[in-house]
């Protein structure tokens, strides 16, 4: 499948999910830019959508670059960042209103939290949760306690009419942390590299 | 039809997740001990609590003993919804109690009973003559310091209470206690003679340390026992259930 086919078909499958849906988007790992530009570029702005984007993977600020390179609009996304701070990349210098920091990806509580607090900082009627990825946050927490997290997490988030998109990597996936997602979520999508 | 929260009224704390853990809030006139060690977080709750009484209407008083409260203020976590006119207007109203003990002539180190009965009659007054529906104390320790003795701690806290009852007033009472501490206050007698107890603490799980909230006991209506973690932002207070997946059983 082509990037570009990859971008339109997130697009097309999660313009079909109602409101307070849970996807369950599996990507190839080539596709991670693609899934990026489908979900923040072309799915939030059909939407209107504040996204709120949790990263366990890579640095905000790596990660903005990245859509900056894209051309994507990072005025509506909002950062909770897992990651910067256990690996002691958090400088306050690149900080700003967008981003919230969690002290490590195994205070899955405090990343609730945050998400609820960029929720009510937000005015936008449609937001979108984006988890990247539940693959990392299998490295730092056992699948007991992410199962719990997502199914509360999951939970509230449809309760309040937000939609959430849980990413996972289908190169780094196992049959437990499938199980775990497709517990969650109402619909999958995946970009399958076998396709192409 | 079964009213899981029972008949008292509610004095909405104004703190979503609270509230919900309480069905519905305080019940109104209780005396509720809010205790735990430092930094978890007692302060930014209680003047919360006070806040969104008087955004409501309610005339909320906040009494400091250890801090000047002005300092407090400046202090505290900047909170959206806080608006300078509350103080202004004298909905929120921020007192001293040093200030009091040197009006009331208090200035020994340790106080008698009538001492007692003297200060619990200054509040009291000051709370109707204020119209006061939001009381906080912070902190009952500190007061208890001066009180030495557990009879004479019983005797000010049961009269306060009772006072405040009176007025139709709901109250929190700020405790301190050590992070080992075996009971939920440091003299272990407030714990006895309130209300509600709150409890808020720090918990180590895995190397991270999580702000906790548990409500132990309320008087006059149901409420969840379970732990919770909470985060002081600038919405407020805002809580999520403890996960206990990997959980030791803290």
């Amino acid at each position: 499948m082509s990037d570009k086919r990859v971008a339109q078909l997130i697009v097309d499958e999660l313009m079909e999910a109602p409101p307070s849906s849970a996807v369950s988007l599996q990507m190839s790992i080539d596709h991670y830019l693609e899934v990026l530009r489908g979900v923040l570029d072309l799915f939030a702005s059909k939407k209107e959508a504040d996204v709120i984007y949790v990263t366990s993977t890579i640095s905000f600020d790596a990660i903005k670059r990245v859509l900056e390179a894209l051309d994507i609009n990072t005025s509506r996304v909002f950062f909770v960042d897992c990651i910067s701070h256990m690996t002691m990349g958090a400088s306050s210098g690149h900080m700003d209103d967008h981003t919230t920091l969690v002290e490590s990806p195994t205070m899955l509580e405090n990343v609730m939290l945050k998400v609820e607090y960029l929720i009510r900082l937000s005015d936008a009627s449609e937001k979108i949760v984006v988890l990247d990825s539940i693959n990392s946050l299998a490295i730092h927490n056992n699948n007991w306690i992410l199962s719990e997290f997502l199914h509360i997490l999951v939970s509230g988030l449809r309760a309040r009419n937000v939609y959430t998109i849980i990413l996972s990597v289908e190169e780094h996936s196992t049959p437990e942390i499938n199980n775990m997602v497709n517990l969650v979520c109402d619909h999958g999508i995946r970009t399958n590299p076998k396709e192409e | 039809m079964v009213h899981r929260s029972g008949d008292r009224e509610r004095c909405g704390t104004g703190i979503e997740g609270l509230d919900t853990v309480l069905y519905g809030g305080i019940p109104r006139s209780n005396t509720v001990l809010l205790t735990g060690s430092c930094g978890t977080g007692k302060t930014s709750l209680a003047l919360e609590f006070l806040i969104h009484g008087a955004l409501n209407g309610e005339n909320s008083l906040f009494v400091s003993v250890t801090e000047n409260s002005e300092k407090m203020l400046a202090n505290i976590i900047p909170y959206n919804f806080f608006e300078e006119s509350l103080v202004k207007s004298g909905k929120l109203v921020l007192v001293d109690l040093p200030v009091m003990y040197e009006r009331l002539g208090m200035t020994k180190a340790e106080l008698t009973m009538e001492e007692i009965d003297l200060l619990v009659a200054a509040i009291a007054s000051l709370v109707r003559e204020l119209g006061t529906k939001r009381l906080v104390i912070d902190s009952i320790t500190s007061v208890c310091y001066k009180l030495k003795t557990s009879e004479k701690i019983r005797d000010f806290i049961l009269k306060l209470s009772k006072a405040l009852s009176d007025v139709d007033c709901t109250s929190i009472l700020v405790s301190e206690m050590s992070a080992q501490a075996s009971s939920y206050s440091m003299f272990g007698v407030e714990e006895a003679i309130s209300d509600g107890i709150v409890l808020m603490a720090n918990m180590e799980r895995r190397g991270d340390l999580l702000r906790t909230l548990q409500v132990i006991k309320m008087r006059g209506t149901m409420h969840s026992r379970a732990k919770y973690v909470l985060d002081l932002t600038p919405e407020g207070v805002l809580l999520a259930p403890l996960l206990k997946g990997g959980s030791a059983g803290t």
